[in-house]
């Protein structure tokens, strides 16, 4: 949870515009290949409709979802590009114990495979589905979608947004946001209103315009609330309640064995005078 | 070393079959944790990306750690709330807390996935995370446990000096125990409150870590009246039912107060729709029938609370209905409906099967060698033939050494 940055304007981020999106899935061959990803032997229909691989995996950090509809008696196909949301705060982070997730000021989500312990706590945490496990190896470590951090440190752009001819657009959040908007005023005939991700889980790194209402095409309802902010308003209060639990038992503790106390006390003054018989246990009950 | 191996074969010859069929169930559960290790976790389990916490997760850790609430629960009894009486029944349960804690850890080693860097919990601290917080408290607490089980050991080989400063030792042992605990077992609930949108509203609410420390004291206490009810029958063990009836006069006080926080959380502090889903509907009212309403009445009513059976019956509804309620939240609350459903792996059903008697097993093993039921503080001398206490005439330092029971 180390190095947050405060203000989210300046993080960089991905506009996914699925409504430019042509399903040509370049952006998936070319995150394969900057992450040498190996290929997934999968075979058609094998998911929902005919996107391909069916999920993401160890071995897939991102694919596009394919969505076939109906429009004026035609099919028609939406595309939805998945991958790490890169939150700005993100529960990854907040959930694991080692903190091997680090929410890195330039933006992207990052993980330290040389912390990681493997308790699978950031799967759970997570409300899109991101981290995928190793399930093929006997100590196996989590995989997720780099951001490309490594490339954004050299001033370059991540490899599916250099790669992708038509949909995504990177920058810093705050001119993506605008972006975003500038399309929706404009045009508002061809999106649906709503940027995916502005507010989603307190909001994240990539925002998405769609033409159909968001669940339509497959994206989860997430709350609107940072998702760390929801354990935390717990875990806050564990200092707190050590201290209560532990000095309320002791005063407790201090008060019932008062009397005993005193009676031992008592018999130790007395005791002082005839040293001989006093064969006195430390309980009540004693002869 | 033949010699010795003899001993101890015959030894073993002479068990009950009960315990030689526990040792199968032991060995069986450490083979197939070896296999686990071999061929991964993938092969081994039915665990997936959709399903990344099973059976492991679910009974090892967050069911196991409540039902080993005993010591905790009764140490604050016995020694904070001084209801001596019921001194008999503490050595049972630290003994039954100190291996269920042994073994939630190595449930634990064996669900992660870099088992061999359990460490760094220690090193990187992440206070943010719920798992940090109870891997420190379940490693303190099982420290404070070891302690606290080193008395009958120390008693048994007759070592004095380590007993003393154990003895002074126990009353900030007991509340270090209660402290931590009522963090880990609360914090147990914390790991869920970050699956808003998944754990169905019927369980998700933000009083979820209450609750979870709340049901652990519940359940600690029929864990306690659960073990001595067995230990009387089982094992030889002097009738304890009339102390078990202080305890279940406890229980109803216990249970009440953890309805009267469930009921308005779930109805009042939940979001999303509660009956949505008719099969986590009924889940959910067995776990509260079952677990929590009807062993409440049955225990208001003194018939009940003195009858033996009655007692079994009790306890072993409530802590059914706490396994109910762990598995609900950990596991079925989980599922989203259009999920395949999660059933756990033959390895990792005989690996749990293999830690629940090893449990068995070697709480059988430490009554038969360790003074554990024998335990009567004011028959034990605890004093040391030393002259260096100063307050010796009047503190138990007398002739009587060598009373110890």
């Amino acid at each position: 949870m180390s190095s947050l940055p405060v203000n989210f304007d300046t993080t960089k981020s991905f506009l996914i515009d699925t409504t430019k999106c042509t399903g040509c899935r370049g952006c998936q061959v070319a995150c394969k290949q900057w992450n040498q990803l190996k290929a997934e032997d999968t075979t058609f229909f094998s998911g929902e409709g005919y996107q391909n691989p069916p999920l993401m995996s160890e071995y897939t950090f991102t694919r596009v979802k394919f969505k076939d509809y109906q429009k004026d008696g035609q099919n028609e196909f939406a595309f939805y590009k998945e991958m790490c949301m890169h939150c700005n705060e993100p529960a990854c982070a907040s959930v694991c114990p080692v903190g091997a997730f680090v929410k890195t000021a330039e933006g992207p989500v990052i993980y330290d495979a040389g912390r990681c312990i493997g308790c699978r706590f950031c799967m759970i945490a997570c409300p899109f589905g991101v981290p995928k496990y190793e399930w093929s190896k006997a100590f196996p470590l989590v995989r997720k979608c780099t951001g490309c951090y490594s490339r954004i440190k050299e001033g370059m752009q991540p490899a599916c947004a250099t790669a992708c001819p038509t949909a995504i657009s990177y920058g810093t959040r705050g001119d993506m946001i605008k972006e975003a908007e500038k399309r929706l005023k404009n045009r508002p005939e061809r999106y649906h209103n709503a940027i995916y991700g502005k507010d989603e889980a307190g909001g994240t790194g990539i925002l998405y315009l769609t033409q159909q209402p968001l669940d339509e095409l497959g994206f989860k309802p997430v709350t609107k609330r940072s998702l760390p902010s929801y354990t935390w308003q717990a875990l806050r209060l564990v200092p707190g309640i050590f201290l209560t639990v532990g000095g309320g038992l002791s005063l407790l503790s201090w008060f019932t064995h008062r009397k005993e106390r005193l009676r031992r006390e008592e018999l130790f003054k007395n005791s002082k005078l005839p040293a001989e018989t006093t064969n006195v246990e430390t309980k009540e009950d004693s002869p | 070393m033949t010699a010795a191996a003899r001993i101890i074969i015959d030894e073993i010859r002479g068990y009950h079959n009960f315990l030689k069929f526990m040792i199968g169930l032991v060995v069986l559960g450490a083979l197939a944790s070896a296999v686990r290790f071999v061929l991964g976790l993938g092969v081994t389990t039915n665990l997936n990306d959709v399903y990344p916490w099973g059976l492991w997760i679910s009974f090892d850790v967050v069911t196991a750690v409540p039902l080993a609430a005993g010591a905790f629960t009764l140490g604050a009894i016995v020694h904070c709330f001084h209801i001596k009486k019921l001194e008999p029944l503490v050595r049972p349960a630290i003994v039954t807390g100190f291996l269920g804690y042994s073994l939630v850890s190595v449930g634990l080693l064996l669900d992660l996935g870099q088992p061999q860097r359990a460490w760094h919990t220690m090193v990187y601290w992440n206070v943010h995370s719920p798992m940090f917080e109870v891997s420190m408290c379940i490693m303190a607490y099982t420290t404070v446990l070891f302690l606290e089980f080193l008395s009958p050991v120390c008693e048994k080989f007759g070592y004095h000096v380590p007993l003393r400063v154990l003895r002074w030792l126990e009353m900030p042992l007991v509340i270090g125990a209660a402290s931590i605990s009522t963090l880990h077992q609360s914090s147990l609930g914390t790991f869920f409150l970050i699956a808003v949108d998944k754990l169905h509203a019927l369980w998700y609410n933000p009083l979820l870590p209450l609750l979870f420390w709340m049901s652990a004291i519940f359940t600690g206490i029929s864990i306690i009246i659960l073990e001595a009810t067995m230990v009387h029958r089982f094992m030889g063990q002097p009738d304890e039912s009339e102390l078990l009836e202080i305890l279940t006069r406890i229980l109803p006080w216990v249970l009440g107060a953890y309805l009267v926080v469930k009921l308005p959380a779930t109805f009042l502090l939940s979001h999303g729709p509660l009956f949505d889903r008719p099969s986590l509907l009924a889940l959910f009212l067995a776990e509260i029938i079952i677990g929590v309403i009807v062993p409440m009445f049955m225990f208001m009513k003194k018939a009940c609370r003195v009858d033996q059976r009655m007692q079994l019956r009790g306890a072993s509804l409530v802590i059914a209905g706490l396994v109910l309620n762990r598995f609900n939240v950990s596991m079925f609350g989980m599922e989203q409906p259009d999920q395949l459903i999660y059933y756990p792996s033959i390895i990792e059903s005989l690996v749990t099967i293999g830690i629940i008697a090893a449990h068995v097993l070697f709480f059988v093993l430490l009554a038969k060698y360790f003074p554990i039921f024998e335990h009567h503080p004011e028959t034990v001398d605890y004093s040391i033939p030393d002259h260096a206490r100063k307050t010796a005439a009047g503190d138990g330092h007398t002739q009587a050494a060598g009373a110890g029971h």
